[in-house]
């Protein structure tokens, strides 16, 4: 909008060391906010992690008990479980929608749409979506309701939503729309020359996509996918008030630790919130490595 | 090839629209259910005249518009002394900024938990500690929206035509640089409304009252009450988003992870 | 430009309209809302200048709608003119002594003053010194037995207020065919459907249920074993559904078969108004269990705490519960008064339906407990979670 954009400091009429002690100053309240509400708390988990909970000596031991405690790995298990489902399941059909509203042939007001909703239902989890959910899929829910109407009842056949199926179809609500909005811009790059000139090359469909543009893609779907594991696997709200605390995910245990000592050890909590804040910043790490690489292509 | 694309896309986008609009819709006719056998508004009715609805709602609003203006005070000097003067620190400050989306908010409220419940730091019980979560929660949205809106607008220049003029620097913070950055400190301020609206974990740990938490607790006693809740949550989710890009420059399509 | 500025000036109202809003409306609700009492005369007047005096009463546990507590909330309010401060409606009757013992000294708003709890943590808090005396004036009036078991302490350390026969709550919008005793429940067609109304570790009214299971499993009341091995069955069969059933979850058909005590199954099915239809059956055998309330040792309101127990064994606190379809123990007293109303009178079940109802003793009652909260882990070990608020 503006050419107007000054890439150096213009000469400094007065000494400049004047003005940098009070410009440090200025932003003195946001690293003393950022430091006693933010970096303080989460530095807390860590330190008291590698802590022994009466005597407060440096031990690994809570660390290690993380990986010997059977109620715990279960937990990881589940929430592993969960959001490997969640990212695989909703990164490829969120892709899949993507590509449909961006370069499927459809109607151009789908995508806007699309993406418009998509903003808002990433914002959609927790409590409400699980009543959503309840309201659709519970044995009063509308959906069972139908297909009752044909007959079929689920629940007699062993479905339920309150256990871990029911819960990955919840989650799949924000998942979709976070992989959507996110890979928007590289399917975006993918340019319309490399999908033509591949056809006059003679090229079939299933080639295009082996050769060109799933490598192109490639590293941004993985990443969103990690990303989306990391989204799943911070989850709470929805899995508590969808069933109650019933699933034992990782988050769970820990709100249940907010509540008394769950686990018969305080130090074991700080060590699996410890694993928790690890495997997230895994996953934001993995998403912007690959998604550097993407940008590489969509230049 | 084409052709067999465009069908293909149909399927998607149907399936798409199935999976997106069926809650939506199981929700919103369940809400209209609570009378015996006729559609009415009786669960919101319930709700609007349920004090404890009223009770929860209106801090859930006032937890929303205080994060809101803390947010506003804290990360509009501080963006503009970077983007202006201190440009060392950008990438500490910007680090800072998504550090909130590491640590899921169950763990986050696990830190606050623990550390603030011993003296001398014994605020657990505060709201300020509620509102200081919650600006951190907003602070990857917030800080951003204030960070483009300086972003888009010269503010070296802005700044020295003040100067010059005479102004001292609150002046060109409130006078200047804030009514121009304006529509950004907007779409900031109705993502963060949408996100402390929406919050569970916190105000549930940290026992304030709150819209969510209360929600979650009305699933337990009503049946349809809660569906009410859901839509009018939602409502007010569309709302906020909508007016995000009605009155913002289009370019803020933010993909928001939510209390979720 | 012309949107944004009016959208702009629109922002700017709404967020002073949030703040009138919240301003306004952040005011605690009183528990007593949407019950109506009223001004109780019989009571001690003494009492009552006194409660004002103290001017608060803090109770733990008791969530107005149970038994229609909430209308005997609204009679104190009114007759004292003092609010009540309701701590934790959902704990059990553990959690309630533990609050007792937790809060000893502490004279503010989260020490509770009275507590109503099941009837073997009478003698429980006793050995704990957790009660205080107190004989009210209607103290007469309350006979010695009810269902063949004292119904106060002699030195006035507990006293029993009303009781409960264990019942179960169907929501015949999701069931179809309602079941008719204990042996229906462990057919296929409830699979997933039968639910308790809390942590049997920790709920008394959950607790009674194994008990009440154990009579029809060959047990007694001496022996609470077979209890569990039928909540083992059932879980077996699939027909146990791990999740706290309540008001919310019975409607939504997640918990459509529940354990509650009659007038819990009651109220809720009367709250519900015929959507969802629900319907309460008494299973045979079963069992009747007294609730008894006390006054904390430390209550920080002492005179409030009497006034409360004095309004609970006034014909209007009695009529209350027996209103909520809880058997108030001095039932038997009011009806040969006649101060019954007919309407009342008539929405009670028939005593026939509950005949086969057995009020274990304290002691039997204790030595369950005991066996329950250990064994339902060992026996029949499924986990239930008690849901966040």
């Amino acid at each position: 909008m503006t050419t107007l954009d000054v890439k150096q400091d213009a000469p400094l009429a007065r000494p400049a060391p004047h003005k940098m002690s009070w410009a440090w100053l200025g932003i003195m309240p946001f690293f003393l906010f950022a430091f006693l509400f933010l970096l303080y708390p989460s530095s807390t988990i860590v330190v008291r992690s590698f802590q022994n909970s009466t005597t407060h000596a440096f031990t690994l031991k809570n660390v290690i008990a993380l990986f010997s405690n059977h109620y715990i790995l279960g937990a990881y298990w589940i929430s592993i479980e969960i959001s490997l489902l969640t990212s695989v399941g909703g990164g490829i059909f969120g892709f899949l929608l993507a590509y449909a509203a961006i370069r499927g042939g459809l109607p151009k007001f789908m995508r806007s749409s699309l993406m418009t909703f998509c903003g808002v239902a990433s914002n959609f989890a927790g409590v409400p979506l699980a009543f959503a959910f309840i309201a659709l899929l519970s044995p009063t829910g509308m959906l069972i309701g139908w297909l009752k109407a044909l007959g079929y009842n689920p629940y007699f056949h062993g479905f339920t939503l309150y256990t871990f199926w029911g819960l990955s179809i919840v989650y799949m609500y924000f998942q979709f729309p976070l992989m959507v909005l996110i890979i928007a811009p590289a399917i975006d790059g993918l340019r319309r020359e490399w999908l033509e000139a591949s056809e006059n090359l003679g090229a079939s469909s299933f080639q295009y996509w082996r050769y060109v543009a799933l490598p192109i893609l490639l590293p941004s779907i993985m990443g969103t996918m990690i990303l989306l594991f990391g989204n799943s696997f911070g989850a709470f709200a929805t899995a508590q008030a969808l069933t109650g605390g019933q699933i034992n995910l990782v988050t769970i245990v820990i709100g249940s630790q907010l509540r008394g000592d769950a686990l018969g050890d305080p130090g074991l909590g700080y060590a699996l919130a410890l694993g928790m804040v690890v495997i997230m910043a895994l996953a934001i790490m993995g998403y912007t490595i690959l998604q550097r690489r993407t940008e590489r292509w969509l230049r | 090839m084409r052709r067999g694309n465009k069908v293909w896309s149909w399927i998607v986008m149907m399936i798409g629209i199935l999976y997106f609009f069926l809650p939506l819709v199981a929700t919103f006719v369940f809400s209209l259910k609570a009378k015996l056998g006729v559609l009415s508004f009786k669960a919101y009715a319930n709700i609007f005249n349920d004090p404890a609805f009223v009770y929860n709602f209106s801090y859930s609003v006032l937890w929303a518009v205080l994060t809101i203006v803390v947010g506003i005070l804290l990360f509009v000097p501080t963006a503009f002394l970077i983007r202006l003067r201190v440009p060392k620190l950008r990438s500490a400050v910007e680090f800072i900024t998504l550090l909130p989306f590491v640590i899921p908010a169950i763990v986050f409220v696990f830190g606050l938990v623990r550390t603030f419940s011993h003296p001398p730091l014994l605020i657990v019980n505060s709201p300020a500690l509620l509102i200081a979560a919650y600006t951190v929660l907003s602070m990857p949205y917030m800080y951003r929206a204030i960070d483009t809106g300086l972003r888009a607008i010269d503010v070296r220049t802005l700044t020295e035509a003040g100067q010059s003029l005479g102004a001292g620097w609150g002046s060109i913070l409130f006078d200047i640089i804030l009514p121009n950055i304006r529509v950004a400190i907007l779409s900031g301020a109705f993502l963060s409304f949408a996100i402390v609206i929406g919050e569970f974990i916190l105000a549930q740990y940290l026992a304030k009252p709150a819209f969510a938490p209360y929600m979650a607790y009305m699933i337990q006693q009503k049946a349809y009450e809660p569906a009410a809740m859901a839509i009018i949550s939602f409502a007010l989710t569309w709302a906020a988003m909508g007016i995000i890009s009605l009155v913002g420059r289009g370019g803020g399509q933010a993909q928001v992870g939510g209390g979720h | 430009m012309q949107t944004k500025k009016f959208v702009i000036n629109l922002v700017a109202l709404l967020v002073v309209a949030a703040f009138l809003l919240s301003a306004c409306g952040a005011k605690t609700p009183d528990v007593a809302a949407g019950y109506t009492g009223t001004k109780i005369t019989s009571v001690p007047q003494d009492l009552v200048t006194a409660c004002k005096k103290e001017g608060m009463l803090t109770i733990i546990a008791t969530p107005p709608d149970w038994a229609n507590y909430g209308e005997i909330f609204s009679d104190f309010e009114l007759t004292s003119g003092v609010k009540i401060n309701s701590l934790d409606p959902n704990a059990g009757s553990a959690d309630e002594l533990a609050a007792i013992e937790a809060n000893k000294g502490n004279t503010g708003p989260q020490a509770p003053d009275i507590v109503d709890v099941g009837y073997a943590y009478g003698a429980t808090g006793i050995a704990a010194g957790d009660y205080q005396a107190y004989k009210v004036s209607n103290w007469d009036k309350i006979p010695d037995t009810v269902l063949g078991l004292p119904a106060k302490d002699p030195t006035g350390l507990w006293i029993g207020g009303y009781y409960g026969v264990m019942a179960i709550i169907v929501n015949t919008a999701v069931v179809k065919n309602v079941p008719a005793n204990w042996s229906d429940l462990l057919k296929p067609e409830y699979k997933g459907q039968v639910a308790l109304a809390g942590d049997p570790r920790t709920s008394n009214q959950a607790i009674q249920a194994v008990f009440a299971a154990a009579l029809a499993n060959g047990g007694t009341l001496d022996n609470a074993q077979p209890g569990l091995d039928w909540f083992n069955q059932l879980n077996k069969a699939g027909n146990f559904v791990p999740v706290i059933a309540k008001t919310g979850t019975i409607a939504q058909g997640a918990t459509p078969i529940a354990f509650f005590w009659d007038y819990n199954a009651f109220g809720y099915r009367d709250a519900a108004a015929g959507n969802p239809p629900e319907t309460v059956i008494y299973p045979s055998p079963t069992i009747a269990s007294m609730y008894v309330q006390a006054i904390s040792a430390y209550a920080p309101h002492l005179n409030c705490a009497k006034l409360w127990m004095e309004v609970l064994h006034s014909d209007e606190g009695q009529l209350a519960w027996m209103k909520g379809y809880a058997h108030g123990v001095q039932q038997a007293d009011l009806e040969a008064r006649g101060v019954i109303p007919a309407d009342v009178k008539a929405k009670l079940p028939a005593s026939s339906a509950f005949s086969s109802a057995v009020a274990p003793s304290p002691d039997q009652v204790a030595a369950a407990k005991t066996l329950i909260t250990a064994g339902w882990m060992t026996t029949v070990g499924v986990d239930i979670p008690t849901p966040a608020p």
